[in-house]
């Protein structure tokens, strides 16, 4: 938590502009909860998080699920943890804010004995590093838009906010930097989602 | 009653464009996803289609083809193959030994076969260790097919088997002999047979409890004419068990090098080598 708070602050050091011109956006708590279809964390993943450093920072963890059909054969389980920071989310009438791009990074770990941490820990392999990578372990990064929603202060669940990102992984990027046919649109993923907060 | 199936109607109407989404390879639900459009599914049937309809390229019982292994992650490299195989005459097919993929993700079968598409003859692939690991068996099944098919061309039985022991722990099953034996056994209008598989016997990634059942089951079969492997990414050609039966592994992809093999009689071979510039 210490060190999101450093982040923010750095964060706020290095876009000083907009970090004043940028005001915690009113009426919702810190903590809020996530849906998200695609984008490499599962068909669907739910989740929640906790919001950080004047709310520009959201870590939170989902939990993603890819049913048989898209598996081809066990449904996978996929845990991330992920966070996202909204730079500036200016104000578009009353209820609206609009954040053009919001940027992230996310780890995280698919279950299942497919998937290993390391290939050494299998226990297969006569050599350490026999696969330099872990199939269980992605690293991503991402980008993208966010629209949000304000309501009034009687309601519910006042803020909603409805997301789009376009992610990749490290071994799509390593794929990418080793070649020069394939093109970075090719590597890219997208993800839909909403947040809710009360 | 109405509005209820008008709600199911809406249900599936959206369960339809949720699939349709999650079809879409950008929305995508993990790297590790079995998955391939429509049209790129199940590349080995459709090849083998491909195959029996088009004329072969020789007269007789002759069959020339294409040996290379290991495309894994060499995508520029992949294009050039196909833009220097395009140049070769009567060719019947392309024969790639294994380790389509380096990670056993989908997407990286996706971007192999949007380049081995353009070539003018059918390909066919064998499963390598590369291909199995993290859930790229599956990925691997949806893209391409069977770990384990056999097919008739030109009075030639080739016999493409998953002979990666060790992804599965040495169990004692991979290579499956009881199905490679019963392809060995059906000789019917066969003049010679080859084996395509990844991993070669003599390599200490083949399962130790089954390389002489494995090579003995071979040695058995006279009209078996060559084994071809990959995986140890150099060119050797040799008869390591002293049987009489050629052991060959091809070039790797990046190499830029692969050969033309031509098959007659029941055990003739010619093999040639074909180095390829850099474009890029």
């Amino acid at each position: 938590m210490l060190r999101c708070a450093k982040a923010g602050a750095l964060a706020a050091a290095l876009f000083p502009l907009l970090a004043q011109a940028q005001e915690p956006i009113p009426g919702a708590g810190p903590f809020f909860l996530t849906v998200q279809i695609g984008g490499g964390i599962g068909t669907v993943a739910v989740g929640g998080g906790y919001r950080l450093a004047r709310q520009q920072l959201e870590p939170e963890v989902l939990v993603g699920f890819v049913p048989r059909r898209l598996a081809g054969g066990p449904a996978l389980g996929i845990i991330t943890l992920k966070t996202t920071y909204i730079p500036f989310s200016p104000k578009l009438g009353q209820h609206l804010r609009v954040s053009p791009l919001t940027v992230g990074g996310m780890l995280n770990y698919t279950l299942g004995r497919r998937f290993f941490l390391t290939s050494q820990s299998t226990g297969r392999y006569p050599t350490k590093g026999y696969y330099w990578w872990s199939s269980a372990v992605r690293v991503g990064a991402f980008v993208g838009p966010r629209l949000t929603y304000v309501g009034a202060a009687a309601q519910g669940w006042r803020r909603t906010s409805a997301y789009a990102e376009l992610s990749t992984n490290d071994l799509y990027l390593v794929s990418l930097l080793s070649n020069k046919t394939l093109s970075p649109a090719e590597i890219l993923t997208l993800g839909l989602g909403a947040k809710i907060s009360r | 009653m109405r509005s209820s199936s008008q709600h199911v109607r809406r249900v599936g109407g959206a369960l339809v464009a949720g699939s349709w989404l999650m079809g879409c390879s950008l929305l995508e639900s993990s790297p590790n996803q079995a998955y391939a459009p429509a049209d790129e599914q199940y590349q080995t049937s459709r090849n083998l289609a491909r195959l029996a309809a088009q004329p072969p390229s020789h007269h007789g019982d002759t069959v020339r083809f294409v040996l290379v292994g290991d495309s894994q992650r060499f995508y520029d490299e992949t294009e050039d193959f196909v833009a220097s195989v395009n140049q070769q005459p009567r060719i019947d097919f392309v024969a790639i030994a294994g380790d389509i993929s380096d990670f056993g993700l989908g997407r990286e079968m996706h971007w192999i076969h949007r380049r081995l598409q353009k070539l003018h003859v059918p390909y066919l692939t064998v499963i390598g260790n590369h291909d199995e690991l993290g859930n790229g068996r599956a990925a691997y099944q949806k893209h391409f097919g069977p770990l384990n098919y056999s097919f008739v061309y030109q009075g030639t039985r080739f016999i493409c088997l998953d002979t990666n022991g060790r992804e599965y722990g040495f169990n004692g099953r991979v290579p499956d002999l009881e199905w490679l034996g019963q392809q060995l056994a059906d000789t019917t209008g066969i003049a010679r047979t080859v084996v395509i598989s990844h991993v070669p016997p003599n390599d200490a990634d083949f399962d130790p409890k089954l390389v002489q059942p494995y090579t003995q089951l071979l040695r058995r079969h006279p009209q078996v004419a060559l084994h071809l492997g990959a995986h140890i990414h150099r060119f050797t050609a040799g008869q390591p068990f002293h049987d009489g039966l050629t052991y060959l592994t091809a070039y790797p992809l990046k190499k830029r090098r692969y050969h033309v093999l031509t098959l007659w009689g029941q055990r003739y071979f010619r093999l040639e080598t074909i180095s390829y510039a850099k474009v890029r």
